[in-house]
């Protein structure tokens, strides 16, 4: 192939006028040859600006919760030898959750430069399963090192009106309960909090029913909706 | 994302499955990714387009109940708003405004809408190898313009 034609294919390519076959055929080529990658690149960036001619749009409502469903049911991909931990992935996207799509991507960005390869495969993260008064189980608690908790109700839960679901922990267990936020839309959410040490191995969780606001005592007050201690998982 | 999406499909229903898409491959491939490559940005947007060209080549398409997906923009207006969105100091705007207005739409309608050959010649009634050729002799002016 001369350069000339070599050069043509790499536009095709980038425009998106290159047959899939050819698409994949530079792609081999410029797997094997960094200079070609180069030239590549090149021109994807020359052609770049146009990118950010596209007006931008808002996020429509719902999507990260169906891109969250997504990435709980998508493959990890078997050649890696790094684990990748789905709960931690989701704590992730959930705390990037409400961001602007912008921060999101420049997010990636620095998920992708920060080393991602490099990543030491994270603690596991502890679950807890909190039952009611019943014996039913109620929601699954998921929390990481840095407190972040998934809560997931695994029923809908009746909440009076005028009141609040709030989620407790006890770091401590012969302290007092600190609490870790309201699901205040009475849906499954994923609360962050500061200043915790990570969260341990028969750790009690509860969430309990406040008044609307969280308890004005900053203790639980209502009726415990759910409760249980931690466990470590087997990953 | 989302925008860049939309223009191409021109359906925002659609838009949102390619960038979804678009980001389950990110978070599979991140390993792959190579930073000495080039920027995550640009990656991140191969990804995406890549993603949309392949829905826009894909024959059976599901057609859209909901009207308010659709994005009705006249072609020419996408085409003059990508071309007018381009500051006027970068080289791609200057190289742009050098060739002549059919084959620099031939050229937007490509990359911005993802149009193949056979549509831009079905558009602009022309047989399919002398789009080509205009394409490539733009193009060839566009590179050496640039670098």
């Amino acid at each position: 192939m001369t350069e000339r034609s070599l050069d043509m294919l790499i536009d095709e390519v980038v425009l998106g006028l290159a047959s899939d076959a050819d698409c994949a055929r530079l792609e081999r080529m410029a797997a094997a040859d960094p200079a070609l990658a180069a030239r590549l690149e090149r021109a994807r960036q020359r052609f770049a600006p146009l990118d950010d001619t596209a007006t931008p749009l808002p996020v429509p409502e719902g999507f990260w919760d169906r891109l969250s469903d997504r990435l709980d049911t998508a493959q990890i991909p078997p050649a890696p030898a790094e684990v990748v931990d789905l709960g931690e992935m989701r704590a992730r996207l959930a705390r990037w959750r409400g961001a602007a799509f912008g921060a999101v991507a420049a997010s990636l960005l620095m998920a992708c430069i920060a080393g991602w390869s490099l990543m030491v495969p994270p603690a596991p993260l502890v679950v807890t399963v909190l039952l009611d008064a019943d014996g039913d189980a109620v929601a699954l608690v998921e929390s990481a090192r840095d407190n972040t908790t998934r809560i997931t109700l695994l029923e809908q839960p009746e909440v009076p009106s005028g009141r609040v679901m709030q989620v407790w922990t006890k770091p401590d267990d012969a302290g007092p309960p600190v609490s870790l936020g309201l699901l205040a839309d009475g849906r499954s959410e994923t609360l962050t909090i500061r200043g915790l040490t990570a969260p341990a191995s028969q750790q009690l969780y509860e969430i309990t029913l406040e008044p609307a606001g969280g308890s004005p005592t900053n203790l639980p007050t209502g009726p415990i909706l759910g409760v249980g201690r931690a466990n470590d998982p087997v990953i | 994302m989302l925008g860049v999406a939309r223009r191409m499909l021109r359906r925002s229903d659609l838009a949102e499955d390619a960038v979804q898409d678009a980001l389950v491959l990110i978070w599979r491939r991140a390993a792959q990714f190579d930073p000495g490559r080039g920027s995550a940005r640009g990656w991140i947007y191969t990804i995406l387009r890549n993603r949309c060209l392949t829905m826009l080549r894909q024959e059976a398409r599901e057609v859209s109940t909901d009207a308010a997906d659709l994005d009705t923009t006249p072609l020419p207006e996408v085409l003059a708003q990508a071309h007018g969105g381009l500051e006027d100091a970068t080289g791609l705007r200057q190289c742009l405004d050098r060739l002549d207005a059919p084959t620099r739409d031939a050229i937007l309608a490509s990359y911005v809408m993802g149009h193949s050959h056979g549509e831009i010649a079905g558009r602009l009634d022309s047989p399919l190898g002398t789009v080509k050729a205009r394409m490539r002799r733009g193009l060839i002016k566009l590179r050496e313009c640039l670098s």
